[in-house]
C-alpha cells in the first residue's frame, strides 16, 4: 500500500531531482499523550494514508501538506515511551530514523511534565539526526506555574525549540519557519558505556538502569535554570478521579459511560442513517421508470435501482454510525479518561492480550459491531486492534438480539429466555477460545507486559478538531465502504433474481437443493443454510430470507437489502411444521456466531486495512459457527 | 523496604530498587521510574493494577509489575 498523496508529493520531489528543494520529509515522535496525533490530524488534515509496515504488525500513517508553497510528507512514527525497549513499534521506528529517510524529526515533549517527557528526546539523540524540540502543552505548563526558556534550550542543544499549542493551529507559526531552516542535530547527546560481548558472542543486553541514569542526568543538566516552578506540584488526585479509578464505582462509571456514549453515537446514526432509508421508496419508483424508459430491461433496471440505492443507504449509515462513535470515543480519549478505562478493566482484558479500554468497543458492539469495530481505534496498537476486532464479532448485535427471541419463541415458548442465556454463554465462550486462537500471532506472549502506562491530566477537549478529523475519516470510509458493498450487492442481487418475482426461481433456491446433504450435515435444511448465508449479509435478513424460502412470499434480496423482519402472518405455524427443534437451535446458534453481517465485514477490512486477516477472520467465523450448529443439533436431538 | 504493592495509599518514599528483565526496566525507566526518584502511592486495591505518583505523573503499573519495585519509605 502507498500513500496517494506522499506518492504525488515524492513525484514533486524527484522532479526537483536530488536536491532536497520540493517535498520535505518530517517524521513526529513522541511518547504517548504528548500531542502528537492532534499534531498529525492538524497538519495533513484528509490527506492521509493509513496502512502497515511492510511485513510488521504495526500500523504505518504517513500524509501530505503544503506550507508556504512547499510540499510536506508528515510520517506519524509509532512508539511508545522509548526508542530502546525493543518492542516490534519501538524497532519500526529506530529503523526508520536510523535509515535517514526522514530530513527532519520533530520531537513533541509536554512542557507541563518535562523531565519525564524528554526521556524520548535522550533516547533520539544520539541517532544524530537533524530535529526540532516541540513543546507541547505550553498552556497547561502556564496553568501549572511552569515556565520554559525555550531559547536556553535551543542553545543548549543546537536544534530548534519551538513552544507551542498543537490543539492551537493559530500557535503554529514557529514551527513552520523551523521546519523550513531546521537541519542541525542534538549538539551533545548523552554519552552511554560500550557494551561489552558476552561470552555467548551475542552484544550483552546494556545496563538499563545505568542508561537510564545517564538519559535522566543529561536532562537535568539540559533543564537546569530552563525551567522554573512558581507552584509546587503536587500529587494531583482529583475527587473524580478517586472515582474513576476505583474498583466498583469506577467499573460502573465506565460502563455508564460508554452506554451515553453509544446512545450518542447513535443520534447521527438514525438522523443520517434513518432520511437515508427513506430514498429506495423515495427515488426508486421514479428511477425505475426512467430507466425502463431508456430501454434497459427488467434485469438491469432492478440491478441499477436495487443496487446503487441500497448501498448507498447501507455506506451512508455505517459512516454516520463511525462518525458517532468515533467522535464520542475520540473525546473520551482527549479528555483523558480512557486511560481510567483501561486502569479498572485491565484485570479482565489483559487476559484477553487486551488493554483495558478495549472493553469499551464491546459495550458498543451490543449495538452494532460496526461501532465495536470503529472503537477499536482508542486501544494504541495494530495488533491488539485487529484481535480486539476478531472478538467482537462474537458480541451479538442488537439486529440479531431482536430475531433471536422471535424465532426461538416459536418452537420454544417460554424455554427463550433460557436459548438467550446459552448464547450469551456462548458468546464468553468464544471470545475466550478466539483471544487464544488469534491472541498468538496477533499479540505475541513476548510482547505483553503488564500495564505500565501514565493516567494523563484531564484536558479542555478540542471539539472542532475532533469533530474535523473524524468528519474527514467518515467521509472516506462512506467512499470506500460504498465501493465494496456495491460490489457484494451486486452479486446478491445476482443470485437472487428472478424475472417472475418467484423465490423458487432464483439461484440461491437452485443450489440450496444441490448443497442440501451440505446443509443437513451441519445439522440444517437447505432454506435454514441459505438464510444462515443471508445473515452473514444482514442479521435482520434472517426472518424475510426464511419466510420467502419455506413460503415463497416475499423476494430474498429485498428483505435483505430492506433489512426488513417482517414476515407473512402464518409464517410461525408453517416454520415450526418444516423444522424441527434441534434444526431450530442449531440454526439460532449458528447465526448468532456468523460473520455479523457484510457491513461489519467492510468496516473490520476499512479500519485493519489488512485483507488476509479480514478474511482470515471471516473464514474462521463461518467454519466455527457451523461446526457449533453441528454440535448444537447433534446434542439438542438427544433431548428433543 | 517494601514493594509497591505492598505499599498502602498515602505512603510515600523513593525507589530503592528495581528488579527484572529488559524490557520491563527499559518500559519503567522510560515512563520515568528509576532508582532513587520519589515517588507516592495513591491507589492500591486487591483487583486494581497500583497507582503512582512520580515525576509530576500519574502512573499505572500491573500488581504483577508493581511486585518489581521496591520503596524506601520516608513516611
Amino acid at each position: 500500500m502507498s500513500c496517494e498523496y506522499c506518492e504525488d508529493a515524492k513525484t514533486k520531489k524527484s522532479e526537483g531531482g536530488r536536491a532536497k528543494t520540493s517535498a520535505r520529509v518530517i517524521a513526529l515522535l513522541g511518547q504517548p499523550n504528548s500531542g502528537k496525533s492532534t499534531l498529525f490530524n492538524t497538519l495533513t488534515g484528509g490527506r492521509q494514508h493509513v496502512g502497515n509496515w511492510p511485513g510488521k504488525t504495526v500500523e504505518k500513517k504517513d500524509g501530505a501538506f503544503k506550507h508556504k508553497g512547499r510540499q510536506y510528507i508528515a510520517a506519524d512514527l509509532p512508539g511508545s515511551y522509548s526508542l530502546s525497549a525493543g518492542s516490534e513499534e519501538e524497532i519500526v521506528t529506530r529503523d526508520y530514523i536510523a535509515g535517514g529517510d526522514a530530513d527532519v524529526v520533530c520531537i513533541l515533549a509536554d512542557a507541563s511534565q518535562l523531565e519525564r517527557s524528554l526521556y524520548m528526546l535522550a533516547d533520539f539523540a544520539p541517532l544524530n539526526v537533524p530535529a526540532i524540540l516541540l513543546l507541547n502543552m505550553m498552556d497547561v505548563a502556564k496553568e501549572k506555574g511552569i515556565a520554559v526558556d525555550a531559547k536556553l534550550l535551543e542553545e543548549r542543544l543546537g536544534i530548534p525549540v519551538v513552544p507551542f499549542v498543537a490543539s492551537d493551529p493559530k500557535s503554529y507559526g514557529a514551527f513552520y519557519d523551523a521546519l523550513e531552516n531546521a537541519g542541525t542535530v542534538i549538539r551533545t547527546p548523552p554519552v552511554f558505556p560500550e557494551t561489552a560481548a558476552s561470552s555467548t558472542g551475542k552484544p550483552a543486553e546494556p545496563d538499563v538502569l545505568a542508561v537510564a541514569d545517564i538519559k535522566f542526568k543529561w536532562i537535568e543538566t539540559l533543564l537546569e535554570g530552563a525551567v522554573k516552578k512558581t507552584k509546587e506540584s503536587a500529587a494531583a488526585f482529583s475527587r473524580f478521579d478517586r472515582i474513576a479509578t476505583s474498583n466498583i464505582s469506577g467499573k460502573l462509571l465506565a460502563i455508564a459511560i460508554g452506554i451515553v456514549g453509544l446512545i450518542a453515537a447513535m443520534i447521527p446514526f438514525f438522523a443520517i442513517g434513518g432520511a437515508a432509508t427513506l430514498l429506495p421508496s423515495l427515488l426508486g419508483p421514479p428511477a425505475a421508470a426512467f430507466l425502463q424508459n431508456l430501454g434497459l430491461g427488467a434485469f438491469l433496471t432492478s440491478l441499477v435501482v436495487g443496487s446503487v440505492l441500497n448501498t448507498f443507504v447501507f455506506a451512508i449509515g455505517m459512516a454516520a454510525f463511525v462518525f458517532g462513535i468515533t467522535f464520542v470515543f475520540g473525546l473520551l480519549e482527549d479528555v483523558g479518561y480512557m486511560a481510567r478505562v483501561s486502569f479498572v478493566f485491565d484485570g479482565v482484558m489483559s487476559k484477553l492480550g487486551l488493554q483495558g479500554k478495549a472493553i469499551m468497543p464491546f459495550f458498543v458492539s451490543l449495538g452494532c459491531t460496526i461501532g465495536g469495530t470503529a472503537g477499536t481505534r482508542v486501544i494504541d496498537t495494530w495488533g491488539q486492534r485487529v484481535l480486539a476486532m476478531a472478538l467482537l464479532w462474537a458480541v451479538p448485535c442488537a439486529a440479531i438480539l431482536s430475531v433471536i427471541p422471535i424465532l426461538a419463541n416459536i418452537f420454544f415458548g417460554w424455554g427463550t429466555l433460557f436459548v438467550m442465556l446459552g448464547v450469551f454463554a456462548v458468546m464468553a465462550l468464544h471470545i475466550m477460545i478466539t483471544a487464544k486462537v488469534f491472541g498468538r500471532s496477533l499479540v505475541p506472549e513476548k510482547e505483553r507486559i503488564g500495564m505500565i502506562m501514565e493516567l494523563p491530566p484531564y484536558h479542555k477537549p478540542k471539539w472542532g478538531l475532533i469533530f474535523k478529523a473524524m468528519l474527514l475519516r467518515s467521509k472516506d470510509i462512506f467512499l470506500r465502504a460504498y465501493k465494496v458493498v456495491f460490489v457484494i450487492t451486486v452479486l446478491f442481487f445476482c443470485l437472487t433474481w428472478t424475472a417472475d418475482g418467484n423465490a423458487e426461481n432464483s439461484v440461491i433456491y437452485k443450489a440450496g437443493h444441490l448443497i442440501d446433504p451440505v446443509a443437513r450435515f451441519f445439522g440444517l435444511s437447505w432454506q435454514l443454510f441459505m438464510a444462515f448465508i443471508a445473515a452473514a449479509f444482514a442479521k435482520e435478513a434472517v426472518l424475510g430470507v426464511l419466510s420467502a424460502l419455506y413460503l415463497g412470499s416475499g423476494n430474498i434480496f429485498e428483505s435483505a437489502v430492506s433489512k426488513s423482519t417482517e414476515t407473512a402472518a402464518n409464517f410461525g405455524a408453517v416454520l415450526a411444521e418444516a423444522v424441527s427443534k434441534p434444526e431450530a437451535l442449531a440454526f439460532i446458534f449458528a447465526v448468532s456466531f456468523t460473520v455479523p453481517c457484510v457491513s461489519a465485514l467492510v468496516s473490520t477490512y476499512l479500519e485493519n486495512h489488512s485483507l488476509k486477516w479480514t478474511l482470515r477472520i471471516a473464514g474462521y467465523y463461518v467454519a466455527t459457527a457451523l461446526l457449533l450448529s453441528l454440535v448444537v443439533f447433534r446434542v439438542s436431538s438427544l433431548f428433543f | 523496604m517494601q514493594s509497591i504493592v505492598n505499599s498502602k495509599p498515602g505512603t510515600i518514599g523513593n525507589v530503592a530498587k528495581l528488579e527484572g528483565g529488559f524490557r520491563f526496566l527499559s518500559r519503567v525507566t522510560a515512563i520515568g521510574l528509576t532508582p532513587g526518584c520519589p515517588v507516592e502511592v495513591l491507589r492500591n486495591e486487591k483487583n486494581l493494577p497500583v497507582l503512582l505518583y512520580s515525576r509530576d505523573t500519574m502512573i499505572a503499573l500491573s500488581r504483577r509489575e508493581g511486585e518489581k519495585i521496591i520503596l524506601e519509605v520516608s513516611t
